[in-house]
């Protein structure tokens, strides 16, 4: 859940947000000493007194500042490709959620159930409750069981929106015509929020995501009430 | 500790980013002091300040990150055998029962 104010990444709610995670901060951590470094070399060389104007060649010194690049270069890579490769893995979903972009909603269909389907309406500021958060809350959510791997096909009926649940780690174009893929598992309970990602029209930034993980009894529940 | 540089790197919530930080401090005062006490060079041993944060951080950094990764990778471990010795309890695939008939088939 974003709080007011929030630039960093949010906190984890999957397995590969958290592997996400572990990498920016391993990054990011590159970064700051990097940055460290050259702002320190900047400011030794424009404060120094000492001259040098017949500089022709230093061999050490340029190999030295291409090799270690390289291997800094290889030290954020490695783990990025980890990742990478681990974000298309195959893992046996339970269950298969058909998510459908409109202007300016979100639909969501259930075919491994007999008739489960329904549409994702933003609630309207002046129709929260209290404790809703504003352009966020939906009249449906997508309801999902937790600790299940869930293949999500994501597809849109009339022009480009991006279905993102940023907790999640996942962030995946609607477009018309094509099926897009993607795999989520929440190892706990709880509300998911996220918002459509690819400018669609007047509505865009009203048409958001809730994903209301529940544990696997609950969602069974649910699937035979709605399905009645 | 309580400090962030900023929003992105809040040293509170990242695991080890205090402890490297705070080595890489107690580092480069350590070499650059030292190399002053030395020498009495003050350049040269900013430099050696500077040096030595960030090698001591970027040490501490990586080995107090692959020992976190090696304990997740364990509790996941332990996790799914957990989950795996309720799931297939008294059942044919039960890890007990592979461990018994293992140890029944060696010579």
């Amino acid at each position: 859940m974003a709080y007011p104010m929030q630039i960093a990444l949010q906190n984890a709610s999957s397995p590969l947000m958290e592997e996400l995670l572990h990498f920016h901060d391993h990054a990011l951590m590159v970064i700051l000493l990097i940055s460290t470094s050259v702002f320190y070399m900047i400011t030794m060389t424009l404060t120094t007194k000492l001259t040098h104007i017949n500089a022709t060649d230093a061999p050490i010194t340029e190999t030295v500042w291409t090799i270690l690049p390289s291997i800094i270069l290889v030290t954020i890579a490695l783990p990025s490709l980890q990742i990478l490769y681990l974000m298309d893995e195959i893992n046996n979903p339970f269950l298969t959620i058909k998510a459908l972009g409109h202007q300016w909603y979100w639909s969501y269909e259930y075919t491994d159930y007999k008739d489960l389907s329904f549409d994702s309406y933003m609630i309207l500021t002046k129709e929260l409750k209290n404790g809703h958060f504003r352009l966020l809350e939906v009249d449906h959510r997508m309801i999902v069981p937790t600790k299940s791997p869930i293949r999500i096909l994501v597809s849109a009926e009339d022009v480009l929106h991006s279905w993102a649940v940023p907790s999640l780690g996942v962030k995946i174009d609607a477009v018309p015509g094509r099926l897009n893929q993607t795999t989520i598992s929440t190892h706990l309970p709880g509300l998911f929020y996220g918002q459509c990602s690819e400018i669609c029209g007047a509505n865009h930034s009203f048409m958001p995501i809730v994903i209301e993980a529940v544990p696997i009894s609950h969602f069974e529940d649910w699937s035979w009430a709605t399905t009645q | 500790m309580s400090f962030k540089l900023s929003e992105f790197f809040d040293v509170r919530k990242i695991p080890c980013a205090r402890e490297s930080i705070l080595y890489g401090a107690a580092g480069s005062l350590a070499l650059g002091l030292g190399h002053f006490l030395a020498t009495s060079r003050v350049k040269r041993s900013c430099d050696f300040g500077v040096g030595g944060f960030i090698l001591t951080t970027l040490g501490c950094w990586f080995y107090c990150r692959y020992n976190n990764a090696k304990l997740r990778i364990q509790q996941r471990t332990i996790e799914e055998g957990i989950k795996n010795k309720f799931l297939y309890e008294s059942s044919q695939f039960a890890p007990e029962r592979e461990n018994i008939s293992n140890q029944g088939s060696s010579p």
